[in-house]
């Protein structure tokens, strides 16, 4: 993409979103318009500070308008939003086996008792977050490496281990994904 | 109580602290081994290229609090932690920048101009030791420079600015912010109403939690940790790991060049860098002292100025960019003594002026009990004032890093050598999985981990369309207070819409954030012609 | 088996009713503990020694989790779909479940929640810093009748709605400037950015070393550190600040779950030695223990009295 086409479409959708958020967002979604009346004295509404903010934005949209040409301006590519799609990918996958995986055990092995009973009871509360943290660090290197390889997997499996032994061997208060959400 | 008293019970805050163990029938305060800590940790990870002092204060800085609690106790020794951090990445940075080519820190990269040429002579060692002393001069000059002038100015503003003065100053500074940062005032204002429009959603003075949608995941805002940590941290781990893809050199092995001669730092080369550290130095901590600017210019400004003044003096001896020992020195005495300056509006304004110091303040809010701003400065006299004695507890401990630095941290900056190492595609998803592990662990659901990849995702586009993610991260940290102070002094003088105009103080600030903002936009429209 | 025993137990515990609750009922797992209240404050810390008590002395598991904002709405309503077996419970003030409910109109009553105990009673006084020069009521009220403006400090639209209240009683007119927190408003009448504010109990140590004077009560009765100070009533106004820092829990709680929470924390706020006591009784000079179905009548009443105080504040 050129530059001053990138600069052309970062500057439009600035300014979309500013008009969006300062005359539809805001307004209907604050509790408070920009000023109110309260105690019989006049205040400063929720609205206010996102209006502002959105002129910022719109300004800086202008801005950019006028500034599209100068040089060395950097614009996004096909290929960079390939890599978001990949990565993002990677991240829901991960997340979700970390998010499920020590819930679907438990009710496989341990069928009277529930997860949420377990959640702060080793081994059980260990058995997502290694999954899916373990799976998502081998995953990012392998794509890296374009291979899959058993020293990927073997770095993969002491780092999440050693994630564990630093966040929550030491405290008794701390909880690992996903044991605060069950 | 005297203002030497206080100064007295902050040392004695540090040294007499809870005790970590005793060395021969001397207690030694854990206040004192978390400096220590932190200072070798820093010049570990400022060392490693791809990892910066910052990201290893972020994923400290719940451990530390888990470790410490929230108590009045935690901040000395949690601060001293990441004060180290910050002190140990400057230097260490300078390590790989000089031996290999490739800065450890954006800011070393003036380093690597005299740094690697040395090197490639087989002066490596002798570059290191040059580097270090001119960073640990610099960084305690700022440091003295900062103990000296933040209570002055917070006193200044504390005595003198009243609600709507203090309201036009938050406006004043992030309009400063907005058209220092990055090469685009345009691009500068986006990001920065970005982040006030991050740290407005869900939050406001009514019971609805407004611009949530009505959903209960956006009712409770975004938690700091996941706008800061994403946009800053993140956001870069994402730009290096598509790099990484795409890059298929990722692994090219790592040469050394042999090293031969005279490696020691004689007596006459320090009388040779010393006006340029000292040069550098005073252009770092002045830069460092205004909010936003940060330590990559002042690298380049005290290595540029540098550079003029050893063409004219000494035009026959090695050239800066050709392996000149004052280079190295000029670069690191001013990227090192931005670091303490910076603290100069932290502590005096409550206002953050670098990713540093934006972590500092997440400590302190995250702990309690102590509020960077003028009112930490309030010489009471009756009864005592914990924040002034914390505040000069960290002066202690800034100092004490200073001491780490110049006893030992020169054997530190040699053995951080093999950091060099490690291979950044294998680094970078444990970061990654770090860093997000760091943020479950302090909000305690899954919600906050997307909204960290969320801020991620727009600290990589901020990124590649060359807009700076710092104006996004400072107007979020600011962003609620800007807010209730312009509604304090709205009510406070009586709902007088002109409020931030009708005193002379007020209006000059508000003059400045409009001056700032336009000049800087003039500077860059006539920048292409 | 275990289920089987474990109906058992419930059984038990049912037929010997609140009383022996205490003995019988245990938490099925971990107790996850929302703190209404910003971290490292006086609130929190309280919120948390408790809990420290609590596994120290029954044995129990708690994992403190801040969930903040919007006067305690923000974690009433996180809590309010979790599950009701004792396993959640969180730490606001009672104004959550009365003014600040009502107020926010969120779909939710007071009856969606399950109260649980109290442990100490708000110390609410009209607070000056003492370099104002003032020493009592008349003095402030003399200042503003000379056409001094007052600046007003709150720290929630409950107290807004008093302090105005207050003003109007009085005939004298206030500038009311609402802070996040007790803390913000401490700060701003030290700095002088206030010239008096509401505070709750975290001015106990200036009033001690004479930096802060109370000037008067907020509550129904007078305060302990300042007996004579006149209370609002005295100053004509029929509404007052009185308000507890409680343990709530999502609606539906089994009484004997409820009961045993309450027993055991009443009982580690008002043993000597225990932390928590000893805190409570430095800043708030004793606990205050209310518990059970007599705090949610206290609670629904609070939210049924609202209204007026709103009518009253809107006139």
């Amino acid at each position: 993409m050129k530059p001053a086409r990138a600069n052309l479409y970062l500057s439009l959708g600035c300014v979309g979103f500013a008009l969006l958020l300062a005359f539809v967002w805001a307004p209907m979604d604050s509790g408070t318009g920009l000023i109110h009346k309260v105690r019989r004295q006049v205040s400063i509404g929720d609205a206010l500070a996102p209006t502002l903010a959105a002129i910022m934005i719109g300004a800086g949209g202008v801005m950019v308008f006028l500034e599209r040409r100068a040089p060395d301006q950097p614009g996004l590519t096909r290929g960079n939003l390939v890599f978001l799609l990949r990565f993002l990918a990677i991240m829901a996958v991960g997340f979700a086996l970390m998010r499920w995986s020590g819930p679907m055990l438990v009710a496989v092995l341990n069928g009277d008792q529930d997860y949420r009973a377990l959640r702060d009871t080793a081994p059980w509360k260990y058995i997502g977050f290694f999954i899916g943290g373990t799976g998502i660090i081998v995953t990012l290197i392998a794509s890296t490496e374009g291979r899959l390889s058993l020293r990927a997997v073997m770095i993969a499996i002491a780092a999440t281990l050693a994630l564990i032994a630093l966040y929550d061997l030491p405290f008794d208060d701390l909880l690992l994904p996903p044991n605060g959400d069950v | 109580m005297g203002v030497g008293d206080y100064i007295w019970m902050g040392i004695l805050a540090v040294f007499q602290g809870p005790e970590a163990f005793s060395l021969f029938g001397i207690a030694v305060s854990i206040t004192i081994v978390m400096v220590l800590a932190g200072f070798l940790l820093g010049i570990m990870v400022g060392a490693t290229p791809g990892l910066a002092g910052p990201m290893a204060m972020a994923i400290a800085l719940p451990i530390l609090i888990s470790a410490f609690g929230f108590s009045p106790d935690a901040l000395l020794p949690v601060m001293g932690f990441l004060i180290g951090v910050m002190k140990g990445a400057t230097v260490g940075g300078a390590v790989p920048a000089i031996l290999f080519n490739t800065p450890g820190t954006p800011d070393a990269y003036m380093t690597t101009l005299d740094g690697h040429p040395m090197t490639r002579a087989g002066q490596a060692k002798k570059a290191l030791k040059l580097a270090h002393v001119s960073s640990a001069s610099g960084d305690t000059f700022s440091d003295i420079v900062l103990i000296l002038c933040a209570p002055f100015l917070a006193v200044l503003v504390e005595r003198y600015l009243d609600l709507p003065e203090k309201a036009a100053l938050l406006i004043l500074s992030l309009g400063f912010i907005a058209s220092v940062i990055g090469n685009s005032v345009g691009k500068g204002l986006i990001s920065m109403g970005l982040g006030l429009l991050a740290v407005y959603i869900g939050t406001g003075e009514d019971f609805y939690p407004r611009l949530s949608l009505g959903t209960q995941t956006l009712a409770q805002g975004f938690p700091v940790a996941t706008a800061v940590l994403g946009v800053l941290i993140l956001g870069e781990v994402f730009k290096s790991l598509e790099d990484l893809w795409y890059d298929a050199r990722a692994n090219k092995p790592v040469t050394e060049p042999a090293q031969s001669g005279d490696q020691r730092l004689h007596w006459a080369d320090i009388r040779r860098i010393a006006p340029y550290i000292a040069r550098s130095a005073v252009i770092g901590t002045a830069i460092g002292a205004l909010p936003g600017i940060g330590s990559t210019l002042a690298a380049t400004l005290g290595y540029a100025s540098g550079a003029r003044r050893h063409a004219k003096r000494r035009p026959d001896a090695v050239q800066f960019g050709k392996g000149a020992p004052e280079g190295i020195a000029a670069t690191e005495a001013a990227n090192s003594s931005v670091s303490g300056a910076n603290l100069i509006p932290v502590l005096s304004l409550g206002i953050p002026g670098n990713a540093a110091a934006v972590f500092l303040i997440l400590a302190t809010e995250s702990i309690g009990g102590f509020n960077p701003g003028p009112g930490v400065f309030r010489f009471t006299t009756e009864s005592v004032n914990p924040e002034l004695v914390a505040a000069f507890g960290l002066f202690t401990t800034m100092m004490l890093a200073n001491a780490f630095n110049w006893t030992i941290g020169g054997v530190f900056m040699r053995v951080a050598g093999v950091m060099v190492r490690a291979p950044k595609h294998i680094l970078l998803p444990i970061v990654l999985m770090l860093t997000l592990t760091a943020i479950y662990v302090q909000e305690a659901r899954m919600s906050a981990i997307w909204f960290a990849i969320g801020f991620g995702i727009l600290g990589y586009l901020m990124r590649r369309v060359g807009m700076s993610p710092l104006p996004f991260v400072i107007a979020f940290i600011l962003g609620g207070k800007l807010e209730d102070t312009a509604r304090q002094a709205f009510a406070a003088t009586g709902s007088d819409p002109w409020f931030l105009f009708t005193s002379p103080v007020a209006a000059l600030f508000m003059a400045l954030a409009v001056g700032f903002v336009a000049l800087s936009l003039r500077r860059h429209r006539k920048g292409p012609q | 088996m275990k289920r089987i025993l474990k109906a058992a137990v419930a059984a038990v515990g049912f037929a010997s009713l609140a009383t022996s609750a205490l003995a019988e009922w245990t938490p099925p797992g971990p107790i996850k503990l929302m703190i209404a209240f910003a971290a490292g404050g006086g609130a929190d810390t309280q919120a948390r020694l408790v809990a420290e008590d609590l596994e120290a002395k029954f044995g129990w598991k708690f994992i403190p989790e801040q969930v903040t904002g919007k006067g305690g709405m923000n974690m009433a309503m996180a809590m309010k779909d979790m599950p009701a077996d004792g396993t959640v419970i969180g730490m606001g003030a009672s104004e959550t479940l009365g003014y600040n409910m009502r107020v926010a109109n969120a779909g939710v009553a007071p009856s969606d929640f399950t109260a649980i105990a109290t442990t100490a009673s708000f110390q609410m006084g009209v607070v000056s810093a003492t370099a104002k020069g003032w020493k009592t009521w008349d003095d402030l009220k003399a200042a503003a009748e000379a056409g001094e403006t007052i600046r007003f400090g709150v720290m929630s639209p409950k107290l807004a709605d008093l302090a105005y209240l207050l003003g109007k009683a009085q005939g004298i007119d206030l500038n009311i400037v609402q802070v996040r927190g007790g803390k913000d408003v401490l700060n701003g009448v030290m700095a002088g950015d206030m010239d008096v504010g509401f505070m709750a109990g975290i001015q106990a140590k200036g009033v001690a070393s004479g930096d802060l004077v109370e000037l008067a009560s907020g509550l129904s009765k007078p305060l302990k550190h300042a007996p004579d100070a006149p209370t609002l009533a005295d100053l004509g106004v029929d509404f007052n600040a009185d308000g507890y820092f409680t343990f709530f829990g999502p609606g539906g709680m089994p009484a004997e779950a409820r009961d045993a929470i309450a027993a055991a924390i009443a009982e580690v706020v008002t043993t000597d030695g225990m932390k928590s006591n000893g805190m409570v009784t430095k800043a708030f000079g004793a606990p205050d223990v209310v518990t059970g179905a007599t705090l949610q009548t206290l609670v629904e009443a609070e939210y049924e009295a609202a209204g007026k105080l709103l009518e009253a504040a809107s006139e």
